[in-house]
């Protein structure tokens, strides 16, 4: 407590530059904190050097870095962004240059013209924040981040004296909230356009489905809880185990990444897609959010059938020969569509063609061990002779027992990574298990690909929409039987049945608060994680899923039939003319306008005249209260006594203006005067 | 490049033939002469700064960066800061609107030395924040900005000073009350044409001769006399009323008591101080040298007249006396 005491008193001590400084010198070191954790390591303790040095000077009052040491020091962080990105200007070097110059950029505070460029770089520096993350926590962090920025802006311009920081803040506050509305307008109404210049390659594919896997250097996946898409069932709902909806279907290995087919044969000799349906179809809608991938994960099997494929207004969707629904450029709206699937189907070629041979290939030189394991199991007895299905239930039987684990951090695997992971760590997610079965598959002479798509979703649905989320994102297997066609096999079934079986994907570890709270009090803290996850779901679907499908609906809402982004840009400007005719209109009016003390004086004034006792405009009740007593004599006392009450407000220390009951309690005395 | 190209030609009095020149004055005798400027919509021009620009392309790179990374977070911070922006203008705006300004009287003062004006910041309202007051033709008043609050409900006393060139009546320049708080991104300002007039008496000559003899005041002999040996001046013990200055201190230092010296002004002598004496070059030089006599005579306590060719001030003494005739020295 007089440790805190004492701080307080030497911050109400320090001269005004300094405390300003130091203000600044925290409001950027909040801003650039959330990189800390992106960039590289040096970057961080560069800023964080740099920042404490300008700190030490301020407090200690030594003279700036010269112009040299300076150069310097940008151009060892040039050298060291070099270093560790090979280039000056991807996403992350640019982002690491900028928290450099932020902070070397403090070194230089000298006018006001370096401190403007502060601020305009602390700006820019926030939107980058949003390339990493843009949870409710990144928002409130870095709302606060624009509340001090903002703040110290403001006290740069208050040159006189030395104006409390709360003074600053509040001047701040007043100016952003005030502000709310337009930006309210704006982000509702400002027409969501596609990526202008294409979409920079480091934006895509942290998360979902990109096209193509690659075991090697994944070390660990994150738990990304953002919603990839909703659906909706118009009859039965299938259960977990039925949803696969299905991504990109991966052919072709090359030792170190798995990607599409690249086939080898002409495409009379590939493989064709031939669909056989049974039962029943089930009905079901989808709102996928912005994927910016050019596919669509529709539930297996969605035929290309009038009855049942998915349509959608100005775009193209096709079913390719592997049985994946894509469109014809990145998602980047939310899109809907309604679609039909068959849960019980057989698919693709029931007789063998020549480019069922592109699905056998295994790279040469690599996984040399699984391959002679899978040689040896061919040698057991009883599997000599046996088929596809008795050879994937083997292998099936082989990871259930042969202690696999299944896990979110199984660590980075080598050039070998099928040897690894089959034969010696056995540590391994979905994609793991998913590309060794198909491996040893192949190695057995059985056709075989790795499909990537999801599965599974949300236990309960919202409003009758199932939640289908990034951490469902999922690779299973399918493998050729003559006579039958593709068969879908999951492997990691065999070792996590209940990532299956219920959707539940692992969960790392609680962090320490979290672990702390849950040993307080289960109940409680399921009450609170309830509570964030609603909140949390709410900014996702509001905040940070609003696109210009949302826009439409708004603009539906307002009864405009059909929505183009032209009637967006019509209504944002009418709002806007409206704002601007509005404001005019205040204008004018407060042109007008009489101070409020001159109106009351004026008004005054006018009464005493009707009662006979002429005053000044200019006088103060005071003087007026005399005049009264004069003119009126004992008649006027309590008039006199009034004007003195309101002599005394208006000059009293407080200056608070008076208030209107004053007015009313003076009308009704001057209307009982006696003797008229 | 263009504005530090005119610059040497307005301070060398050919301004008023450039366009903009010409424009400025055209604007300003437009504007009323007053000494209680009332700050309103009429009267108040607000443009976006060189920052205020500045940040308007920072808002339009992150609106890029927005549409091409598809972050909706991204748009909302710049469209907060947009709003937060507009406001400020009419923040920067309100922050001089209702305000009034009120130049006092100013004091008159010697040609070449600032003098001080006074200017009432009134306020009605809320607090005001960083109004800069300062000469509307920056070459030649200097570039001299004063900076003040204005509390709220209350009244601001600030003061900028003005150099008169030479002596005479001079009108005050027009004066330009801006602001930029909060954000400094607008500048909303106001040019004023205060109606009062600054007296500059003649700058007194540095090392002038000195005083003229004066002649003696009629029927006092005694006076005559020694008005003319005047080094022959007596002392006499100290009395109540004499000055400091009239102490003879060395022989208070040798004797150890108090006398003074017995002046030959107070009432004794009479004084002009004539334009035909003061003979130095041209007129100015003249009153220059006049100037610094009245000054003289004044400290000394003499009673001294003024005469000018056409203009004459009868011996007197006192404050009022000397600005009477430094006045005269102003306005002859």
């Amino acid at each position: 407590m007089t440790a805190l005491a004492t701080f307080q008193e030497r911050v109400a001590h320090l001269p005004r530059e300094t405390r300003d400084t130091l203000f600044l010198l925290a409001v950027i070191a909040w801003t650039i904190a959330p990189h800390a954790l992106q960039l590289a390591p040096w970057c961080g303790l560069m800023a964080l050097a740099l920042l404490l040095w300008r700190a030490k000077l301020a407090l200690g009052g030594g003279a700036l870095p010269g112009r040299w040491t300076i150069t310097a020091l940008l151009v060892l962080a040039a050298a060291l962004t070099w270093w560790g990105e090979r280039t000056l200007l991807g996403k992350e070097a640019g982002i690491t240059m900028l928290v450099v110059l932020m902070s070397l950029k403090t070194l230089e505070l000298r006018a006001r013209r370096d401190a403007l460029v502060v601020f305009f770089l602390g700006f820019f520096l926030l939107l980058t924040h949003f390339l990493y993350s843009q949870s409710l926590l990144t928002g409130l962090w870095l709302l606060a981040a624009v509340w001090g920025l903002l703040t110290a802006l403001a006290l740069a311009h208050m040159p006189v004296g030395r104006p409390p920081l709360a003074r600053a803040g509040a001047v701040a506050a007043r100016a952003a909230l005030l502000g709310v509305p337009l930006m309210a307008v704006l982000f509702l109404l400002f027409p969501r356009i596609g990526p202008l210049w294409g979409l920079p390659n480091d934006a895509a594919g942290r998360t979902g489905l990109s096209g193509s896997l690659r075991l090697g250097g994944v070390a660990s996946i994150a738990e990304d809880d953002s919603i990839v898409m909703r659906v909706r069932f118009a009859g039965r709902v299938p259960t977990a185990d039925q949803m696969y909806f299905r991504g990109p279907v991966l052919s072709t290995f090359d030792g170190r990444e798995w990607t599409r087919l690249v086939p080898s044969f002409p495409a009379r000799l590939r493989p064709r897609l031939e669909l056989e349906l049974r039962g029943e179809p089930l009905r079901y809608e989808v709102t996928l959010e912005p994927s910016r991938l050019p596919l669509l994960p529709l539930l297996e099997i969605t035929p290309d059938r009038d009855d049942a494929a998915p349509r959608l207004d100005g775009w193209l969707l096709t079913l390719r020969p592997d049985a994946q629904w894509q469109v014809d450029r990145p998602v980047s709206e939310r899109i809907r569509v309604e679609a039909a699937a068959w849960l019980d189907h057989r698919h693709a070629p029931r007789d063998p063609v020549p480019g069922l041979v592109d699905l056998l290939r295994l790279p040469a030189g690599f996984n040399p061990r699984t391959l002679e394991w899978a040689q040896a199991l061919r040698r057991q007895p009883g599997l000599a002779q046996a088929g596809p299905h008795e050879l994937a239930a083997a292998l099936m039987r082989h990871i259930a027992s042969g202690g696999y684990t299944y896990t979110l951090e199984p660590g980075t695997y080598g050039r070998d990574a099928i040897d690894e992971f089959w034969l010696d760590r056995k540590f391994g997610f979905c994609e793991h298990f998913a590309t060794a079965f198909v491996v040893v598959m192949r190695a057995l002479n059985v056709p075989a690909r790795v499909v990537t798509g999801y599965q599974g979703t949300d236990l309960t649905p919202q409003d009758g929409w199932w939640i289908v989320r990034q951490r469902y994102a999922h690779a299973w297997a399918e493998y050729w039987v003559p006579g039958e066609g593709w068969v879908r096999i999951d492997p990691t079934a065999a070792v996590a049945p209940d990532r299956i079986r219920l959707s539940s994907s692992l969960r790392p570890a609680p962090g320490f608060v979290e672990g702390a709270l849950e040993g307080l009090n289960p109940a409680f803290a399921a009450d609170l994680k309830r509570l964030w996850e609603t909140v949390n779901n709410r900014w996702n679907q509001w905040v940070l899923n609003y696109s210009r499908g949302q826009q439409f609906d708004l603009l539906r809402t307002l009864g405009i039939t059909s929505p183009s982004w032209q009637d967006l840009a019509t209504v944002l400007i009418t709002l806007l003319c409206g704002a601007a005719l509005a404001g005019a209109g205040w204008a004018w009016w407060d042109r007008r306008r009489q101070d409020p003390w001159q109106r009351l004086q004026r008004r005054v004034q006018q009464r005493l005249a009707a009662l006979g006792v002429e005053v000044a405009p200019h006088d103060a009740p005071r003087r007026r209260a005399e005049r009264v007593r004069a003119v009126l004599g004992a008649r006027g006392e309590a008039l006199a006594t009034a004007l003195e009450t309101l002599d005394r407000q208006r000059y009293a220390q407080g200056r608070r203006l008076p208030h209107t009951g004053w007015w009313r309690q003076f009308s009704a005395l001057a209307r009982a005067v006696p003797g008229r | 490049m263009a504005a530090a190209a005119t610059q040497p030609a307005r301070r060398h009095g050919a301004a008023g033939f450039s366009p903009r020149a010409r424009f400025r004055q055209w604007w300003q005798a437009r504007l009323p002469l007053t000494d209680t400027w009332q700050l309103g919509q009429r009267n108040i021009y607000i443009l976006p700064t060189r920052a205020g620009l500045t940040f308007a392309l920072t808002l339009l790179v992150m609106l890029l960066a927005s549409i091409n990374y598809q972050l909706n977070l991204g748009y909302a911070l710049t469209f907060l800061l947009a709003g937060a922006a507009l406001v400020s203008m009419h923040l920067t705006h309100g922050n001089l609107r209702g305000l009034t300004l009120h130049l006092r009287p100013p004091a008159p003062g010697f040609a070449g030395e600032p003098a001080l004006l006074e200017v009432v910041i009134t306020n009605p309202g809320r607090e005001r924040h960083g109004l800069a007051l300062r000469f509307e033709d920056r070459a030649a008043h200097g570039e001299t900005v004063v900076w003040s609050d204005a509390p709220a409900l209350g009244q601001g006393v600030t003061h900028v000073s003005l150099v008169p060139p030479g002596r005479g009546w001079h009108a005050v320049p027009p004066l330009v009350v801006e602001t930029v708080f909060p954000f400094g991104l607008f500048r909303a300002w106001t040019v004023w044409r205060p109606a009062s007039r600054v007296l500059a008496w003649p700058r007194p000559e540095a090392a002038p001769p000195p005083l003229p003899a004066g002649a003696a005041r009629a029927g006092d002999e005694r006076a005559a006399r020694r008005s003319a040996g005047s080094e022959l001046d007596g002392v006499r013990p100290w009395r109540r009323g004499d000055t400091m200055r009239q102490v003879v201190w060395k022989k208070v230092a040798r004797s150890g008591e108090l006398v003074s010296r017995e002046t030959t002004g107070s009432s004794t002598r009479e004084l002009w101080l004539d334009w035909q004496d003061a003979a130095a070059g041209d007129a100015e030089s003249r009153l220059s040298r006049l100037a610094a006599w009245v000054l003289q005579a004044d400290r000394e306590g003499l009673t001294a007249g003024l005469r000018l060719p056409g203009r004459e001030l009868p011996p007197a003494q006192g404050d009022a006396h000397r600005r009477a005739a430094l006045d005269l020295l102003a306005t002859w």
